[in-house]
């Protein structure tokens, strides 16, 4: 059975991982992380929520008539990739999955499909 | 630091097991010097917060404690671990943020006591009140003022541009706003954590879609402006910040280090 601790180590499991966190996106609190180096967790938390809610203002700017779900998102930057997933729970959330992907070693396909698998053991929506 | 705050990391150091009563505003549970649940009567309760999703009735989660708990809840009832973690998680913080600024209130600890929804997540104490501090800042940043927290939500009745965007607890806030129930209440009612609401209600006010405040309840802002104030809210009667500071060299050590500090973070 996943937990929501657990399920990190499965994330980083997934080819290239650089590093990882769990978000609550109601508060913007790190849930999870794994430990890099150099990374203040809670900021950059804080710091993905605000991104995450810019997007959905946008998204729903640019699409009237649609009720705006995101399942996941993603960055490219010239160093690597950064995916973020959307999970919805019976109870707050959504709870997102950060994941960031060295570039070269990668295959984007591979880690959002994985990240899919992780994320329907994890919650039952 | 609160009194309760000091209290909760002498139990931490000591590694205790049980249940701290604060009065009647809420209890904390502690395995082994960690936090494993808490409940707070401002903030509805995990168990409620699963009711209110409709997963299962109050009735049949108390069926579930007295007989099987979180193992079976998970076995039968229609949410994964995760979810139960997640859940507890949210629950707890949420106490946490309205419970740990109570003082005044004499808190007594029953050794052994455990909840039965503990044990999905453990909280290290000073993290917990680093996690409520942070939450007491994201809320001063989106809007400075705490009086939206404690009167009754009402929304504009109309909108003064042409369109906005409604998050989700937002939208939910504003279709159950009946301009009498405040943020806590309507949390309560919409059957969500307290600080997301609150969250939601002060973006709502910083985006200027609240109605003023009635002028009758302005003349009492100037006499009760800090007693009236919620204690999660910074500009609350000051609480005392550590051990009273007096001219021995201990403490001017400490200012030292502590001008040093400010001077690090400009």
């Amino acid at each position: 059975m996943l937990g929501i601790d657990t399920c990190l180590a499965e994330v980083m499991s997934i080819p290239g991982a650089l590093d990882a966190m769990l978000v609550d996106h109601t508060s913007g609190m790190a849930v999870a992380f794994s430990s890099a180096s150099g990374v203040d967790a809670d900021r950059s938390a804080a710091a993905l929520t605000e991104a995450l809610r810019a997007t959905t203002d946008g998204l729903a700017r640019s699409c009237p008539g649609d009720v705006v779900r995101i399942d996941d998102m993603l960055v490219t930057t010239d160093k690597g990739h950064h995916l973020l997933r959307l999970l919805e729970t019976v109870f707050e959330g959504p709870l997102v999955i950060y994941v960031r992907l060295d570039r070269e070693r990668s295959n984007l396909a591979l880690a959002r499909h994985r990240l899919q698998n992780i994320s329907s053991a994890l919650t039952t929506k | 630091m609160t009194r309760l705050d000091t209290l909760l990391a002498g139990l931490a150091r000591e590694r205790s097991t049980g249940a701290l009563r604060v009065g009647r505003s809420g209890t904390i549970f502690l395995a082994d010097g960690r936090v494993t649940y808490m409940e707070c009567a401002q903030a509805p309760s995990v168990e409620r917060l699963l009711a209110a999703r409709g997963l299962m009735s109050e009735t049949a989660l108390r069926r579930l404690r007295d007989d099987g708990g979180c193992a079976r809840l998970i076995e039968e009832g229609p949410l994964t671990a995760g979810e139960l973690q997640y859940a507890v998680l949210g629950g707890v913080l949420d106490a946490a943020f309205f419970l740990l600024p109570v003082s005044g209130a004499r808190p007594k600890f029953r050794p052994g006591e455990r909840h039965w929804l503990g044990g999905q997540w453990f909280f290290d104490v000073a993290g917990l009140v680093r996690e409520c501090a942070r939450r007491r800042t994201q809320l001063a940043e989106i809007w400075p003022s705490a009086d939206v927290d404690l009167l009754p939500v009402r929304p504009l009745a109309r909108l003064p541009g042409h369109g906005v965007t409604l998050s989700r607890v937002q939208w939910e806030v504003v279709v159950r706003a009946d301009h009498k129930a405040t943020p806590l209440e309507l949390a309560k009612q919409i059957g969500r954590p307290a600080y997301p609401v609150l969250l939601a209600v002060r973006r709502l006010a910083a985006a200027g879609l609240l109605a003023e405040p009635e002028p009758a309840g302005l003349p009492k802002r100037g006499q009760h402006a800090a007693a009236g104030r919620p204690p999660h809210d910074p500009g609350a009667a000051p609480q005392p910040l550590g051990p009273p500071v007096t001219g021995d060299p201990t403490d001017l050590a400490l200012l030292m280090r502590l001008k040093k500090a400010l001077e690090e973070l400009s």
